[in-house]
């Protein structure tokens, strides 16, 4: 079938290691549209595996709460992928000062983040990216799950698979102590990181590096014992690690002044340093943090980044 | 047309019928002898890159699967095949996550191959003949991802023999049968835990004792044909070429004697054979009928007949609009 060229790329709006991303419309429709152009020379290790997991997880997921690909297609050598167009993210929001959020604000933010996380785990996939630079806003206010670029499929038992995973500030604790199996509780753990975040402000457990994160995140939440997490002796780095006590519950409410009993109950659940113990996005999901009031504000009625 | 290029727009199919595989194959396969011939040594060369990299069975069934899919859409030379199988090894690393440096891909595949001087400017030739053909391969199957991802024969086998509550000896001697599926053609036309149950079902009959349970295909979202098809196309192999099986070299102690004539018992019990229904436009499909044009400045990849659809529908309102 032959037609005229459907996308139109307008202008360029960002560049990162593996691909350059564009504003543009669908022709057919005039839809508002992002076009990711896939770099294809001058890696040493051909198409970057970011691209092909980008296009093989987000092909088959239609969720409201994860971004939409739109279309797979080669143009002059080069491959594109074209998404849905959203011009926000949660980073953004969360930093711009002359922006103030409510409580039901972020209720709702939480919701919808956890509703995307809920679809990708069902259809058994992990996002293992998750931090308020990759939940972008459409215009209508709903909130997706972008960049699936270090996304994978649950393994099988027998699989290794890598801890390198997930931006430091975001990382769980079985990833800090480099865990080779581990399971959707890690997106978990960074949904509640960005749940702290949304209430503070600021990142909760910024880590300088690597070594530094183990401390600063034991230090806010205590560091685990075999007692509540029997295999963590297995893990070589854990003896070396200095023994902090977890917060407790007043601690925690000085901390999150705003929060309701619900809301730390939930934030608690989520940040379970053991990954058996950790919450479940239905067990989020079901929660009374969700019944009680206020109640999530409707997506359209959330704040926006103030037009330029 | 000034300013504007063509485009196209490509529905993906992944699955295709022996007719339609025939018919493609037209364009692409001048000599078919050669070409089956090339297909097992390109075979056992891949086995021997799995072992060397001590790969799981899936990463050589993708990497088949991307073999046999390129020269459906892709002229065959002999020369090529081995640098066509190499990528498509490569590429497969990435589909099943079992990744590899192309440097030490190359470099195996190279050794494998007893090219004796591997200088660094040979094996860098290879990593871009590698990487130029990765889209290649992508693209002929129209980035189409939704297969080779999470179900593959070997596992999905025995997840449904536990299922059907099956002896570990007819799971195991499954398990040697499927292998040799690998190197067929079925790959093309069935999806994975299809040509499992077939191997599941040959195994039932060729062990003492076992039955095949009467089961309904929908229960394990197949069908009579597909099974069929799939079950057919190894009993073929096993009587035409059963000296080439690995089933031959690895059958269990107790089954030492089965040989070619087991398959032919088997295939007169099964009676006529059945398969997949041809469809009757193969010889006027496009999409296998014509040869690639490398004029097409855009190649759009669609998963779905309704988008396709959709498309041209929309297309043909806007230009009736206009006129």
């Amino acid at each position: 079938m032959i037609a005229q060229t459907e996308y139109s790329k307008e202008k360029k709006v960002g560049e990162g290691t593996y691909a350059v991303v564009y504003v543009g419309t669908k022709q057919s429709n005039e839809r508002r549209i992002a076009i990711k152009e896939i770099k294809t020379s001058g890696f040493k290790d051909g198409l970057d595996m970011s691209a092909i997991r980008e296009v093989k997880y987000l092909q088959e997921m239609q969720h409201v709460n994860v971004i939409e690909l739109i279309d797979v297609f080669m143009a002059q050598s080069n491959l594109n992928l074209v998404l849905e167009f959203l011009p926000a993210d949660l980073e953004m929001i969360i930093k711009d000062t002359s922006i103030l959020f409510t409580q039901a604000d972020i209720k709702s933010w939480l919701l919808m983040t956890l509703r995307g996380v809920h679809h990708c785990h069902r259809n058994f996939i992990l996002h293992r990216d998750l931090k308020p630079n990759n939940l972008l806003l459409a215009p209508d206010g709903q909130l997706k799950l972008a960049d699936f670029g270090l996304a994978r499929n649950m393994g099988s038992p027998q699989e290794f698979l890598t801890s390198n995973v997930v931006t430091r500030w975001y990382r769980a604790p079985e990833l800090l102590f480099g865990a080779r199996h581990y399971t959707g509780a890690v997106d978990i753990w960074s949904v509640g990181i960005i749940f702290a975040e949304l209430m503070l402000r600021i990142p909760y457990l910024p880590g300088k590096d690597d070594v530094d994160q183990i401390d600063v995140t034991f230090r806010a939440l205590g560091t685990p014992t075999d007692r509540d997490w029997p295999e963590i002796s297995t893990f070589g780095t854990y003896n070396k690690i200095q023994v902090y006590p977890p917060p407790s519950r007043e601690e925690l409410r000085r901390r999150f002044i705003a929060a309701t009993e619900n809301a730390l109950d939930v934030m608690s659940g989520m940040l379970t340093m053991n990954p058996h113990k950790r919450l479940s996005p239905i067990q989020c999901l079901t929660s009374e943090y969700f019944v009680e009031l206020p109640e999530p504000t409707i997506p359209s009625e959330l704040p926006k980044l103030k037009q330029k | 047309m000034s300013g504007t290029f063509q485009t196209q727009l490509m529905l993906s199919r992944p699955y295709l019928t022996r007719g339609q595989i025939k018919r493609a194959q037209q364009n692409t396969i001048p000599d078919r002898r050669l070409y089956n011939q090339k297909r097992l040594s390109v075979f056992k060369f891949l086995c021997d890159m799995c072992i060397q990299f001590k790969f799981p069975r899936k990463t050589l069934e993708t990497a088949m699967y991307f073999y046999q899919r390129y020269y459906l859409f892709n002229r065959f030379e002999s020369e090529l095949c081995y640098d066509v199988a190499t990528s498509c090894l490569f590429l497969s690393c990435k589909q099943v996550e079992t990744m590899k440096k192309i440097a030490d891909i190359a470099s195996m595949s190279l050794r494998l191959r007893n090219v004796l001087k591997l200088t660094p400017e040979v094996i860098d030739n290879c990593k871009k003949r590698i990487v130029q053909l990765e889209l290649r391969i992508l693209e002929t199957c129209c980035f189409d991802y939704r297969v080779n991802n999470s179900v593959h024969i070997d596992e999905i086998l025995a997840k449904i023999a536990k299922g059907l509550s099956l002896s570990r000896e007819v799971a195991h001697l499954a398990w040697i049968i499927a292998f040799d599926a690998l190197k067929l053609e079925i790959l093309l036309m069935v999806p994975q835990h299809t040509t499992a149950l077939a191997a599941l079902k040959m195994a039932c009959e060729l062990t003492k004792g076992a039955s095949w349970p009467n089961i309904r295909y929908s229960l394990f979202e197949s069908d009579e044909p597909s099974v069929s098809e799939a079950y057919f196309d190894l009993l073929n192999f096993f009587i035409n070429a059963f000296d080439l099986t690995d089933f031959r070299v690895n059958l269990p102690e107790d089954l030492r004697n089965t040989g070619i004539e087991t398959f032919m018992d088997l295939k007169k019990q099964a009676g006529v054979e059945k398969g997949l229904k041809e469809p009757d436009n193969v010889s006027s499909d496009l999409s296998l009928t014509s040869e690639w044009n490398p004029g097409i400045r855009e190649r759009r990849y669609v998963l779905s007949r309704k988008r396709l659809n959709d498309e041209r529908l929309a297309k043909s309102i806007t230009k009736r609009e206009k006129t």
